[in-house]
């Protein structure tokens, strides 16, 4: 065996129980026994839980008293702990980067069901370690500094609370926004549960806050084109998609939608769900924050055909005097430099015409649960007023759960929101209609603060609850009763018999799903997604709202279904994630960078084409590669394809890799 | 006056064993996906008649209620039409698991006895292992005579109507080589 990079190894071998995770099914003391027989072992130890204050302390402890210049741990990911020993190995007087991690909890105890094979290779690993660190050497982390500013991608209510909380504190922000208006789902609600308080009345003032505050710089009807670099030192072009009207020129008065060739609203409302009419240009709704017209080219006549009278443009410029409509603006990139991001872009609702059973788009009088916010929204398209397409009021309405939720030909995690909206929306029709309303659910889940309360109000309230998923809704009649109306079949579960329930109008109550683009937003920033296309938390208790990528933090339904409450929470919590961030003022590199041997470079440029972050310039002077040890994330690319052998990346030196491999195979 | 019966159900009238075997038959772990939804039932055509839904049946197959479910007429009354099997939100196979049941209901002669589908099934396997093909006339007349002999005489006036017209004939039509048939049906059933 080589004698590795000069100095003599002492080395420290410690092994985790991690209580039973890893003791449950590895023999640790044979594993001990093992380890402290072989070159350059000075001390091998075992106990219950190295991570904690004593388990640190015996590294410490050794590395003083042994004179160890090597220490191994061998317990759980490296995710999970990598920092805390390299920590406690700087504590103990000696570089972090002697320090070597072995995992046998993930990939051994955890995924090895015989006890002797699973000791078998917790022995081979730590064996592979052994070899590998005495290749080890001191690095030196390097600093950085952190650009103070923060971008938050998307404007609903988390993106709102994350930015309030940063500009009160005195740091910049940019909050970009997709849509004509911040205010996202939350905007088109009436009420929330389970207080009922007025959304609008909690909300706007948060949005014209947003507006107000000198400290965010709002981006609406933007998109996030691309981001570069690192954590703390970001680069973000920002694309600001036409809206046809010049922002600081418009005050919001209408006058352009007003005098629009078409003198009725003709085409449907997107923020109305499709359930209102708007014209050509429009203003998405009142509360809107910026209060700024805009224009949509397809439908609009001048963009269309180039033969509009453009009433509006001369309303604008002769009524008002502000000329604010310009048929010929185009897109714009902004570019801004933050040191931290916060992603809050949130869900979007299942389309329940993936269900036919259920008659949506086939039947007018089955809606979604979020057309009915907005039928029962005070600013609505009917002003609060619950009628039906048909112009009726319903006597009787059916609310169906778990539209598209906890079912695996769709999606099968729980939504979480929707019991406790059907709720609410229960409430609210059987308030202003006095109609019999019929909640068919699979499980009611309400746990939360007042959620279980506001459930039994509403069954005193006299509103019916029958357990059974609906098989299916049908305008076939059988009985005289049923007559011009849509039949709901279902099993009511707890008496044990199919019920057929006749009703005037089915809602929906359908689930929520990562927005169509989350992997788009993923690959862009660099972050990893859940299976089902959720954008990962770093630790789903201990670290909710980071990522696997430092400086990105996310808040709200982007990382996973949750009502107002927890959003808010949970951006509160990436705000002051951000923060602890940008107000150290600097951040520490992981040594794992790819280093260019200067003598062997032959300047071939081979890896400047390949490196996927554009980390390595050209030194034409000395005529070799350079490479920014800021912007090299230690990939390896660039190592693989040196012809002249000439780069090494930091922590996965060759002569590490071999010996790992050496050591792994002697056992 | 009617006497009161007691419902209660204790640990020992249950057969773990039951619902064990039925986990291990192709397709039998996905019930316990089951979430007593109760979709099965409502989209089933023939739940309306049966004597317990089908989210019944999977609540008491997982269960352990081995009696109830052998004897229960719905596993006869499943018409295999998997419209239960195709909306269900857990994916659990259950019209595989109902054929499961009533195979297993057959084997252990739990089927109720006087119920005509069980019946019929017995006899039209039987017929078609010992002769290789159907015999109209034979087929109804065991299955009849076995469930209700008054309801068998009253068809004589139609059987005769058909058998002029030599669409019930009497005789009995068997195929070449009835035992390797017999071989072949055995070796499916797993050598039994």
């Amino acid at each position: 065996m080589k004698q590795g990079n000069g100095t003599v190894p002492r080395i420290g071998v410690y092994v985790c129980h991690c209580g039973t995770n890893i003791a449950g099914n590895v023999d640790v003391k044979a594993v001990v026994d093992f380890a402290s027989k072989l070159p350059g072992v000075v001390v091998a130890r075992e106990y219950k839980y190295m991570c904690s204050d004593p388990g640190q302390s015996l590294i410490k402890n050794d590395i003083r008293e042994k004179n160890l210049n090597r220490v191994i741990v061998a317990s759980c990911s490296p995710h999970l702990h990598e920092h805390t020993f390299r920590h406690a190995t700087l504590e103990g007087g000696q570089n972090p980067y002697l320090f070597h991690m072995v995992n046998i909890r993930e990939q051994v105890s955890w995924v090895t069901e015989d006890k002797m094979s699973a000791t078998e290779k917790a022995k081979a690993l730590v064996e592979a370690a052994v070899y590998r660190v005495r290749y080890h050497e001191a690095l030196e982390t390097k600093e950085v500094p952190v650009n103070p500013d923060v971008l938050i991608i998307g404007g609903g209510i988390a993106g709102i609370t994350a930015a309030l909380t940063l500009a009160n504190a005195g740091k910049k922000v940019y909050l970009v926004e997709r849509d004509y208006s911040i205010g996202g789902h939350m905007a088109k609600f009436d009420k929330t549960f389970p207080t009922l308080d007025c959304a609008s009345c909690i909300l706007t003032p948060k949005m014209t806050a947003v507006k107000d505050h000198p400290n965010i710089h709002l981006f609406t009807y933007s998109e996030i084109l691309e981001i570069d670099g690192y954590v703390g030192n970001f680069t973000a072009r920002i694309l600001k998609k036409p809206r046809y009207v010049i922002e600081d020129r418009c005050i919001g008065c209408y006058v352009c939608v007003e005098h629009c060739v078409y003198k009725t609203p003709k085409f449907p409302s997107e923020f109305d769900e499709g359930l209102g009419l708007r014209k050509p240009v429009f203003i998405p709704f009142p509360q809107a924050v910026p209060l700024i017209a805009a224009i949509d080219p397809e439908t609009c006549i001048e963009f269309k055909s180039h033969r509009c009278k453009k009433t509006c443009q001369e309303a604008c410029r002769d009524l008002v005097g502000r000329d604010a409509i310009d048929f010929t603006q185009r897109e714009e990139v902004v570019e801004v430099q933050v040191g931290a991001i916060i992603v809050a872009t949130g869900f979007k609702t299942f389309d329940a015409r993936r269900i036919p059973e259920y008659g949506y788009g086939r039947y007018p009088n089955v809606y979604t649960s979020l057309e009915i916010e907005r039928l029962v929204n005070s600013s609505g398209p009917t002003g609060g007023e619950i009628v039906m397409r048909d112009g009726r009021k319903p006597r009787r309405v059916g609310i169906i759960h778990c539209v598209g939720s906890r079912d695996r030909n769709f999606n099968p995690w729980c939504s979480r929101v929707c019991c406790m909206y059907s709720l609410k929306l229960a409430h609210l029709v059987r308030e202003r209609t006095g109609a019999e309303v019929y909640n068919f659910y699979i499980d009611i889940r309400t746990p939360g603060k007042g959620y279980e309360e506001f459930y039994e109000k509403l069954m005193q309230e006299g509103v019916h609850f029958i357990r059974g998923k609906v098989a299916e809704v049908t305008d076939w009649t059988i009985t005289p009763e049923e007559t011009g109306k849509l039949v709901i079949r279902v099993e009511d579960s707890l008496v044990g018999v199919v019920r057929r329930i006749p009703v005037d109008m089915v809602i929906l109550s359908v689930g929520l799903e990562p927005r169509d683009d989350a992997e788009e937003v993923r690959r862009q920033l660099n972050i990893s997604c859940s299976s089902e296309g959720w954008f990962l938390e770093r630790h789903p208790k201990l670290a909710p709202v980071s990522t696997f990528t430092d400086g990105i933090f996310i808040a709200g339904a982007c990382q996973g279904p949750k009502d107002i409450p927890d959003t808010v929470a949970q951006a509160g919590a990436a705000a002051a994630e951000a923060l602890a961030l940008i107000d150290r003022g600097s951040v520490e590199l992981e040594p794992n960078i790819a280093v260019i041997d200067e003598q062997k470079c032959s300047g071939c440029h081979v890896c400047i084409a390949l490196c996927p972050y554009s980390a390595i310039a050209f030194n034409e002077e000395k005529n070799v590669a350079v490479i920014n040890e800021a912007l090299c994330k230690g990939c390896g690319v660039c190592v693989g394809t040196c012809p002249s052998k000439a780069i090494t990346q930091q922590l996965f030196t060759d002569e590490e890799l071999l010996a790992e491999i050496e050591g792994v195979l002697l056992v | 006056m009617e006497a009161i019966q007691r419902t209660v159900k204790y640990e020992a009238d249950l057969s773990p064993q039951f619902s064990e075997e039925i986990r291990h038959l192709p397709g039998g772990e996905t019930l316990w996906h089951c979430i007593q939804c109760g979709l099965c039932s409502a989209s089933c055509p023939l739940s309306i008649y049966m004597d317990y839904t089908p989210r019944r049946i999977m609540a008491m197959t997982r269960e352990g209620f081995k009696e109830e479910v052998l004897q229960s007429k719905t596993i006869w009354l499943c018409a295999s039409c998997y419209a239960c099997t195709v909306f269900c939100p857990q994916q659990v196979e259950i019209t595989h698991i109902m054929y499961h049941l009533k195979q297993m209901a057959i084997r252990e002669k739990r089927y109720p006895r006087n119920f005509p589908i069980p019946v019929l099934a017995r006899e039209f396997s039987t017929w078609v292992r010992n002769h290789g093909r159907v015999s109209e006339f034979w087929v109804v007349f065991r299955t009849w005579r076995k469930i209700a002999i008054g309801r068998l005489l009253r068809m004589i006036p139609q059987g005769l109507k058909l058998m002029r017209l030599r669409r019930l004939p009497i005789s009995v039509h068997s195929i070449r080589q009835r035992r390797q048939l017999k071989k072949l049906l055995a070796q499916m059933n797993g050598g039994a």
